[in-house]
Order: C-alpha cells, then sequence, then structure tokens
C-alpha cells in the first residue's frame, strides 16, 4: 500500500516531465484567448525559440491556412461546449507538410474559477507515415497477380494476400491463424510440418529460392497446379517463410489445346497428304492405264476380221488384259476413296477464333524473326460453315509458307483480313511481303506434286485448294503490290439453318 | 453430220491409243493436244463428235463447252467427256453445259462405241429408247427417293443429304439402296448419267 502511494506521488511529480521525454509538449490557454503557456516540446514542436513569449495569435499563425478556420471552430467549441478537443491539423511551410494533433480538456481555474483549456500537443508526421506506406505497399501487393502468403516457423499462416484469397478460395481472416498445411493435398499436406523441421535443422533448400511446379489445393476441395516460389527471412528472432503462388491452370489448358491441336492437325495433314498423293497418282495412272485399255480394245476388234488360226485365243488374251487395265484404275479409284475422308465435319465456327488458333501453330517463332502480325478481322462476317480442323490446316499451311517466303525480306508483315463476298461467302484474305510468285508458277501453284522450295512434296496447296473446294469455296492466289503474295479463300457463311443444326 | 471423231487430249498416250482404237472401229479420227488448238481450227471442218479431255491445262472440257455453246456451230456438235477418278461434280456440269455423256478413265471400249453410236445416229441421246425408260424409272421413284437422288446426283455425302431434309444418315442409307435398284444404277456414275438422260438436272 505505502509503494502504491509512492508510485502515485511519484506519477504527479514527474507527469509533464515524462510527457516532456517522450516527445508530446503541453499547453494551457485561457478562455480571453490572452494567455497561452507552452511546454519546452511543445514549443520545438511548433518551432518556437525559448525567447519567444508565446500567444495565441501567434500559435494560430503556424497553422496552415487550410486547417486554420478548422482548428479555430474546434477550440471554441471546446470553451462553449466544455467538450474535449481533438483535431489534427498542419503546420504552416514545411517540407514535407508536418502534422500535429491537438487533444485538450476544459479544466477550471482554482483562483478565479474561469474555464481553461488544457492539454497535449504531439507530432503526428511519423505515425502517419508508417500507415502511408503500410497502405501503399498493401495495394502494391494486391495488384500483383501472384498470391502471397507469409507462414511462421511453426507454418503458422501470418498474412494472405487478396491474390492467395482468390486462388485458393479462403478469406485472409479464414486462413490467417491457420497452418499453411491446409492449402496442399496429400501427401504435402501431413508432411508439411516435417518440411520445415528438416529445413530448420539441416538448413537444406529444397525449394526455397529455387521454385518449383506443386499442386495446391482450394477451400472446396479441388486442386490445381501452381508454382511456389518461397523466401526465408528473419525478423528479429523470429524466422518467416514468404510464398509467391502463380496459377498455372489457364496456362496448362492453354498448352494442352495447343498440343490437341497440333497432334490433329498432323493427324489429319499425314491424311489428306496421303489422300492427295493418291488422288494425284489416280489421275496420273489413269492416263497410261486408259491408253493400255484403248489398245487392246483395238487390237481386240482388228483381230475380230483375223482369218488367223490363234487369232481367237489373242483375243481372249487382249481382252483379259484390257479388264486387268480398267481393274487396276478401279483399285486406285478405290484407294483414294479410302484414304479421302469423305464426310467432313462441317459445323459453324467462329473465324476469328480458327484463324488465332492457326496463328498459335502456324505462327510459332514468327516473333523471333521479326514478323508483324496483323488480324484485321470484321467480327460482323465472322460465323462460317466449316470443318475447323481442316480450315485450320489450310491456314497453318498458308501462314507458314508466308513465313518462309519472308524469311529474307527486310519488311516482314503478315496480315490476315476477312470481308463479306457474293453467295453468302466471307472471303479471308492473307497477305506476305515475301517475294511473291514468278508469272510461270502463278498457274501451277496448286498443282499437285509442284514446289519451289527445296525440300517439300508440292502437295501442301494442291490439299488446300481441294479441303476448300470441298466446303464451296475457292483458293487462289496473286501478287500484292507490296512484292508479296496474296492468298485469297472463300468459305459458306453460316446461316441460322446451320446455327439451328449445331444448337 | 460426218463419222468424224474429234478427240482432245492432253496426253499423247491418249490420243494415240483413242486414234487406234475408233479408227479399228471404223471412224475416222482427228487428234488434238489442246482445246485451244481444236477452237483455232473450229472453222474449218464440220465438226460432228467431240470426245474431250475434262481436266485439261488452259482451256479444260468445261471451258470448251461454253465456248461451244457460244458459237453457232459448235451448238450443233455433240460431246463426250473423259473424266478422271469418279470427278461427278465437274461431270454434271459438263452435263449442264450440253454434254451427251461422260467416261470415266479407264473405260471399257463398248461404253465409248455405245456413246459414239447412240450419239451419232440420235444426233442427241436424249431422244433414244432409253431416255425414255429412264424418265420411266425416275417417276417410280417416291419423294423421299428423288430427294435422295437429287442430292447422290450433286455429290453430296449421305451425311449432307440426312441434314439437308433432316433426316437420319442411316435412313439414307435405305433410300439410296432403293435409288440404285430401282433405277438399275451399278454405281453412282452410272446414276448420275441415268439422271442428265432423264431430264433431272436442267439447265
Amino acid at each position: 500500500m505505502s509503494e502504491s502511494i509512492r508510485t502515485c506521488d511519484l506519477l504527479k511529480d514527474c507527469a509533464p516531465e515524462l510527457l516532456e521525454r517522450a516527445g508530446i509538449g503541453t499547453w494551457a490557454l485561457d478562455l480571453s484567448r490572452q494567455n497561452l503557456s507552452l511546454s519546452r516540446t511543445a514549443r520545438d514542436l511548433l518551432g518556437f525559440g525559448p525567447e519567444i513569449s508565446a500567444s495565441y495569435d501567434l500559435f494560430l499563425s503556424r497553422a496552415d491556412d487550410r486547417d486554420l478556420s478548422r482548428l479555430v471552430a474546434a477550440v471554441n467549441h471546446s470553451f462553449e461546449s466544455g467538450k474535449p478537443l481533438d483535431i489534427q491539423y498542419r503546420l504552416r511551410g514545411g517540407k514535407p507538410v508536418r502534422r500535429v494533433r491537438i487533444v485538450g480538456s476544459v479544466v477550471n481555474d482554482k483562483s478565479n474559477a474561469a474555464a481553461n483549456l488544457a492539454g497535449i500537443l504531439l507530432d503526428i508526421e511519423k505515425e502517419n507515415q508508417n500507415e502511408e506506406r503500410e497502405r501503399h505497399l498493401a495495394l502494391i501487393l494486391d495488384t500483383i497477380p501472384d498470391a502471397m502468403i507469409v507462414i511462421d516457423q511453426h507454418g503458422i499462416m501470418q498474412f494472405f494476400s487478396n491474390a492467395a484469397e482468390r486462388q485458393f478460395g479462403y478469406s485472409a481472416s479464414e486462413a490467417i491463424g491457420e497452418n499453411v498445411s491446409i492449402l496442399m493435398p496429400e501427401p504435402d499436406r501431413s508432411r508439411h510440418d516435417d518440411y520445415i523441421a528438416r529445413y530448420l535443422t539441416t538448413g537444406e533448400r529444397r525449394i526455397i529460392g529455387i521454385g518449383r511446379v506443386v499442386t495446391g489445393r482450394r477451400k472446396d476441395g479441388t486442386t490445381f497446379p501452381m508454382h511456389l516460389t518461397v523466401g526465408a527471412m528473419r525478423s528479429a528472432d523470429d524466422l518467416y517463410f514468404t510464398g509467391f503462388v502463380r496459377d498455372l491452370t489457364e496456362q496448362q489448358q492453354t498448352q494442352a489445346r495447343l498440343q490437341e491441336l497440333q497432334s490433329e492437325l498432323v493427324h489429319i495433314s499425314r491424311l489428306s497428304a496421303m489422300g492427295e498423293m493418291a488422288s494425284a497418282l489416280a489421275h496420273e495412272l489413269n492416263q497410261p492405264l486408259s491408253a493400255i485399255s484403248n489398245y487392246m480394245s483395238g487390237s481386240h476388234r482388228l483381230l475380230a476380221k483375223s482369218s488367223d488360226p490363234n487369232a481367237s485365243q489373242v483375243r481372249l488374251a487382249l481382252e483379259r488384259a484390257s479388264d486387268q487395265a480398267i481393274r487396276a484404275g478401279q483399285i486406285i479409284r478405290r484407294l483414294r476413296s479410302f484414304v479421302a475422308r469423305d464426310e467432313t465435319e462441317k459445323r459453324v465456327e467462329s473465324l476469328s477464333k480458327l484463324i488465332e488458333e492457326a496463328g498459335a501453330l502456324g505462327l510459332t517463332g514468327a516473333r523471333e524473326q521479326n514478323v508483324k502480325i496483323r488480324f484485321d478481322l470484321d467480327p460482323l462476317h465472322d460465323a462460317v460453315f466449316a470443318d475447323r480442323v481442316q480450315i485450320q490446316q489450310v491456314l497453318v499451311n498458308l501462314f507458314r509458307n508466308a513465313l518462309e517466303a519472308m524469311a529474307t525480306s527486310s519488311t516482314r508483315e503478315l496480315i490476315t483480313s476477312n470481308k463479306p463476298v457474293d453467295d453468302n461467302m466471307i472471303e479471308i484474305i492473307v497477305s506476305d511481303t515475301g517475294q511473291g510468285f514468278d508469272p510461270d508458277v502463278l498457274p501451277n501453284l496448286f498443282q499437285p506434286f509442284f514446289t519451289t522450295k527445296e525440300s517439300g512434296m508440292g502437295v501442301g496447296l494442291s490439299i488446300s485448294r481441294t479441303i476448300i473446294e470441298a466446303h464451296g469455296g475457292r483458293l487462289w492466289a496473286e501478287n500484292n503490290s507490296s512484292g508479296g503474295a496474296t492468298f485469297h479463300l472463300t468459305l459458306p457463311a453460316a446461316t441460322e439453318k446451320d446455327a439451328a443444326h449445331v444448337a | 453430220m460426218s463419222h468424224e471423231i474429234f478427240v482432245i487430249d492432253d496426253d499423247a498416250a491418249m490420243r494415240d491409243s483413242l486414234d487406234f482404237l475408233l479408227k479399228s472401229a471404223g471412224y475416222e479420227v482427228r487428234l488434238f493436244e489442246s482445246a485451244q488448238i481444236f477452237l483455232d481450227n473450229l472453222p474449218k471442218y464440220d465438226v460432228g463428235f467431240i470426245l474431250t479431255d475434262i481436266r485439261m491445262p488452259g482451256i479444260d472440257g468445261i471451258e470448251l463447252l461454253r465456248r461451244l455453246n457460244a458459237v453457232s456451230d459448235g451448238r450443233r456438235s455433240c460431246v463426250v467427256v473423259m473424266t478422271g477418278h469418279g470427278d461427278i461434280p465437274l461431270a454434271v456440269e459438263a452435263m449442264k453445259l450440253g454434254a451427251i455423256d461422260f467416261l470415266e478413265k479407264p473405260f471399257d471400249d463398248e461404253r465409248l462405241i455405245a456413246a459414239l453410236k447412240s450419239a451419232l445416229e440420235h444426233g442427241s441421246s436424249k431422244s433414244d429408247p432409253l431416255t425414255a425408260d429412264i424418265a420411266g424409272r425416275i417417276e417410280s421413284l417416291s419423294q423421299r427417293e428423288r430427294q435422295v437422288m437429287e442430292g447422290l446426283v450433286a455429290g453430296l455425302s449421305n451425311k449432307l443429304i440426312a441434314r439437308e431434309y433432316d433426316i437420319s444418315p442411316r435412313t439414307v442409307e435405305v433410300y439410296r439402296a432403293n435409288v440404285m435398284t430401282k433405277m438399275k444404277a451399278g454405281n453412282i456414275s452410272e446414276l448420275v448419267r441415268f439422271a442428265i438422260r432423264g431430264g433431272m438436272i436442267r439447265d
């Protein structure tokens, strides 16, 4: 008890000095606003030397103009109502601007019972700056698409960013305080504490500073691929780990889609290359086979008038030989219809999507080659009725040809556009700034086995034309004004009836 | 009309072998390696019967038919086109342009001679007894069978025909079989020929 009295007295005696030492000024103002007393620290905060006699006017003159009327009103209000004063205001002319907080209450003077206002004055600039910086950092963190999670050395989450909330489905308040292992599926889930323990004892880095693709677990139990990088930091005596998480779902889906498209294309182009070869072979072989058949048939007829004893046998042989020539023709015909995919899968397709996907497949490496790629697509004429894989095969083929043609050009620009044309068709135009074609090459461009490349079978454009014609469209080429080649192809625009079939 | 046959084909062996075959059957033959050369010389001849390849560089068989239609002399001639492997749409186009028949390479000489005979004897095959018979066969088709036949002749697949008439591809197969039986057609080419001769396909 005696001790309590002792400390109580101590506090009474030393309170002003303690405040001074803590950087907090004290002040008192009488009702007439004539007398103002300021402590040493209060003078320092306001920038008055000990030689200047303080006055209320002088005190007000230190306030920034923008806050002056507010300050006067607050002081008057406290005097009139007897309620406490608490206001922050800016000091005049400081760079950077300094803020102070003035807190006071009405106290009665023992001598004349007149009311005085007295209280403390403190610098809040430092406090505000810290808050501001923290808010700023939080805003920056929110803009990072990667999630950020901080855990302590027991695996307990201390910080959970907005992106983390989006990725994992937990709110920060749900996550903070929980073990980070709730964000991972088994077996990591039950082993994570051991992982930390192992790092703490051995210092062996398995993920810290390295980064790995691991699996994350959302609140609803679903999992997703993620890239995780972890940093360790020591703050005072505690060790914290910061994890940055990038959701790879979308990236992996895109990659899978590209792979799928690519394998489809490879399959189809192999098939159609075979089909085209079979078809071209059939055409080429039909000519000599027809000639053979004709010679045989003619001979057979001539021998009808012969009196040679062997004539009838020779005629029979010629007839059979002729039959065999026709049979050979039929075999080739069957081979072609076997290889050729005569049933196409036509649907209503978005042209822009077809072109963009074909671009993703056919234009890889274009950026490294410094090729400018422009898709000038009219969204009003986007729906076509087509077999997606086949049309993409054509476009990929055209794109790749264009890239090759521009390999030695100084300007490298590839423009793809579309426009409506007659007969409810949509025309797609692919222009490059390559070398164009010699006049004697143009008419043969679409013939099978015709090629201007050193390696290549010369069936690409021939297949492309076959595909486009099977869609009821046309494919042709010309030289353009920039010296390159322009390919045009037409496809039927999708009608409402087509759309109904798709639905 | 003369019994001279005008053969147009860019393949030398085809020309020579047709020359041999047709002469063996008793016809006179004139050979041309391109439609352009033939057209250039057209005024010199009394052209009755033309046997032409359809796929040729320069002026192809289709373009030749168009140009023949544009000159009054050409209109009187009978044209049989030779096509490659089952090129139905091209053959149909040729028939629409006035070709009286088409032959798929390689062809049986009997088919060729029959086409020639019929053309030379009747001027056009459109008035011979077989034509009347084919018209009767087409008459015997049900409405749906007729629709399927029109699709087949237009070169459509079963699937596309099914889409066109909103029936299942399986049903199309059934109708297709019926059509082939009723038309007495052994294959699609023959069906196309019958369709044209029976007047199913008009210009």
